[in-house]
């Protein structure tokens, strides 16, 4: 809870942001962009001190390319919370969509087909949640979280609980393959941030995203055909679930229905370390690149720290509340 | 017609109860028999116990997703007293008890002073919960419980369940704590609206900060219970729980941006809850499919509220904030 006159400070900054035409939150802004990059930084200069096989080339695309799994997940994430909403189903829309993509191509499938096929199964898992949320007026917290448990069961269910494995280099070359020095995993993160960024900065879609976000009713009144574009939104997202799950099933040569249990969390964390706005509105894709590049570099320590898997989710839960609290604090003053 | 929708708003929950148990009557005789109502009653209680926790953070327009790791935290830190230091049962309960209490300040504390989203705070609590747990048992289930302990959860008085008389205890606290005390009325007024709650005299972060401490406690409380009925701590116990318990509170009329909810709601969205397992494991359904139907019927019972309560669709009042989030 806010003093009065904390609240009469922050209308008067406002105010003076629209006589200077942007200006000291701009700069805040700025300020909080520089820590998030420090911070990265910083945890990199800890790990490197801390063990000499961090600042390794083969270590650091090895970050990369386990952060990018993460990464495209979080970029729907992104888009969804951009809107106010959130999307809790993306673990299990990425196991459902990748035991299917895996039992068509181990039933003798191209392989580009079963790939599709999960892409645009994700896509429709994702546009029933948008459906849910726009239509049938589910908290986007609810309608995912029923989509998290209804996708988990389809999958258990669809494979009867066994891992499918065994599958065709061509099927494996999203996870697994390499164009020149980098790991093709990388190459689609970076496609997809591009794609992402391009998507916010320069189209009408993507204006309309953060005005829905800011204020739905005000974003209806102006014409905008809020339902489709929720729909839209979600489908998005469930979209590169897929994407992300055709990569993490390629790299790891199996497709468990198991797969993915608490990507949302990471995903989550990635974006909202990377300063979006959980509301709503406003939001800075490469912050989420950083965030999801934060999380890679954690996960990475935690593995040549040795530091055994108990205390692994005690330490990630830790460091991820304590970064989202200092993000707060230099947000703040 | 307005009239009818209030009535419908107010008891969708009870209907769809009622609903379920007729179509469960039909469809096989081994339900309604009075073993297996008392079977319901128990496997509710827990749940009851811990969404009524859920239920004061969902008021105060938060939320608490740690409940499901501080249950399996709870439980597995007093049954390590017990078995590993052989503390007594009293002193075991204590202890666990206040570890309850003491995450759910954490939480409260994370949410007031560090001014996080109620969403994200506990959730990490909920990963550091956890991984606590996991540290503490090393993965393994601490079993060898006494006795007297064990009487909690599988014990009975003059015939009625103890996790039963357990939760009507905790209900009446609270519905007293909710309907007859100021800070009732001051929990309601907070989620109605937290600026308008602060200037008219409403100690804001206190009130918040009993409500997130309240949900751990029940939430350990929970856990105790749960140990006890299952004569063994195991550390992935819980998993999803805060899933049902949040489904209890809103099939009990809670709404998620705050403001509304009531005990009796909460245990007739626990009754739901608890019936639907039973049903499905009377019916023989495999478990898989149990999760696919699980989701299904969580899903269409809040849309049902949702349709219930607001009338005809328009896009006007797309539920597109969550509060507490800005």
């Amino acid at each position: 809870m806010d003093h009065p006159s904390a609240e009469r400070m922050r209308g008067l900054e406002q105010s003076a942001k629209v006589m200077l035409g942007f200006g000291a939150l701009e700069a805040r802004e700025r300020w909080t962009r520089v820590g998030l990059v420090l911070t990265l930084a910083a945890f990199c200069a800890v790990l490197s001190l801390l063990s000499p096989r961090f600042l390794t080339s083969s270590n650091l695309i090895n970050v990369v390319r386990q952060a990018s799994i993460n990464g495209i997940i979080a970029v729907g994430m992104t888009l969804v919370i951009l809107t106010g909403g959130i999307d809790l189903s993306v673990g299990s829309v990425l196991a459902f969509t990748g035991v299917v993509a895996a039992s068509l191509v181990t039933a003798g499938q191209p392989s580009a087909l079963a790939m599709v096929s999960a892409l645009i199964l994700g896509s429709l898992l994702g546009m029933l949640n948008g459906a849910a949320v726009a239509y049938l007026r589910i908290p986007p917290f609810i309608a995912t979280l029923g989509m998290m448990t209804v996708a988990r069961g389809l999958a258990l269910s669809y494979t009867q609980g066994r891992p499918i494995t065994g599958f065709p280099e061509s099927f494996r070359w999203l996870g697994a393959g390499w164009i020149g020095p980098l790991p093709v995993p990388i190459l689609v993160m970076a496609l997809v941030f591009g794609l992402g960024g391009f998507l916010l900065s320069y189209t009408v879609f993507g204006e309309r995203l953060l005005a829905i976000g800011n204020n739905p009713a005000a974003a209806r009144a102006t014409g905008i055909p809020l339902r489709q574009h929720l729909v839209l939104t979600y489908g998005l997202s469930g979209f590169l679930a897929a994407l992300a799950g055709l990569i993490l099933i390629g790299r790891l040569d199996s497709a468990p229905p198991t797969l993915g249990v608490g990507y949302e969390f990471d995903a989550i964390a990635a974006v909202v370390i990377g300063g979006t706005r959980l509301s709503g509105g406003e939001g800075w894709l490469g912050g989420t690149l950083i965030g999801a590049l934060i999380i890679g570099v954690l996960n990475n320590g935690i593995n040549l720290l040795n530091i055994p898997s108990f205390y692994e989710q005690v330490f990630k839960g830790g460091v991820i509340a304590a970064a989202l609290l200092l993000h707060r604090a230099l947000r703040r003053e | 017609m307005r009239g009818l929708r209030d009535f419908l708003g107010r008891w969708s929950g009870g209907l769809v109860l009622l609903a379920l148990w007729l179509a469960l009557t039909l469809m096989t005789p081994r339900f309604l028999t009075p073993s297996n109502l008392l079977n319901v009653a128990l496997q509710s209680s827990i749940l009851a116990v811990v969404a009524l926790g859920m239920t004061l953070t969902i008021i105060s327009g938060g939320i608490d997703l740690s409940v499901g790791s501080v249950v399996a935290f709870t439980g597995a830190l007093t049954a390590g007293l017990m078995v590993r230091n052989s503390w007594p049962v009293g002193g075991a309960i204590l202890v666990g008890l206040a570890a309850g209490l003491a995450m759910g300040l954490l939480n409260g504390a994370l949410v007031i002073y560090g001014r996080l989203v109620p969403f994200i705070a506990t959730l990490s609590t909920m990963a550091i919960a956890r991984g606590l747990t996991l540290v503490y048992t090393r993965g393994y289930p601490i079993s060898g419980l006494p006795e007297a302990f064990t009487f909690l959860g599988t014990g009975d008085v003059l015939g009625i369940p103890m996790p039963v008389l357990v939760m009507m205890a905790v209900a009446a606290g609270i519905s007293l704590l909710l309907n007859h005390t100021p800070w009732g009325l001051h929990l309601y007024a907070v989620g109605g609206g937290e600026d308008l709650a602060w200037l008219s005299g409403v100690r804001v972060k206190r009130i918040k900060g009993l409500v997130y401490g309240m949900s751990g406690l029940l939430a350990g409380l929970g856990g105790i219970l749960l140990t006890a009925r299952l004569w063994s701590a195991q550390p992935n116990v819980g998993i999803g729980l805060e899933l049902e318990a949040i489904a209890a509170s809103v099939l009990g009329g809670a709404s998620l941006s705050g403001g509304y909810g009531s005990v009796r709601g909460t245990l007739v969205g626990a009754l739901v809850m608890g019936t639907v397992g039973n049903g499905l494991n009377l019916l023989e359904v495999p478990s898989y499919h149990q999760q696919i139907i699980k989701g299904l019927i969580f899903i269409l019972a809040v849309g049902l509220d949702q349709l219930l309560k607001t009338g005809p669709l328009s896009a006007r009042s797309i539920p597109m904030r969550r509060r507490g989030a800005s």
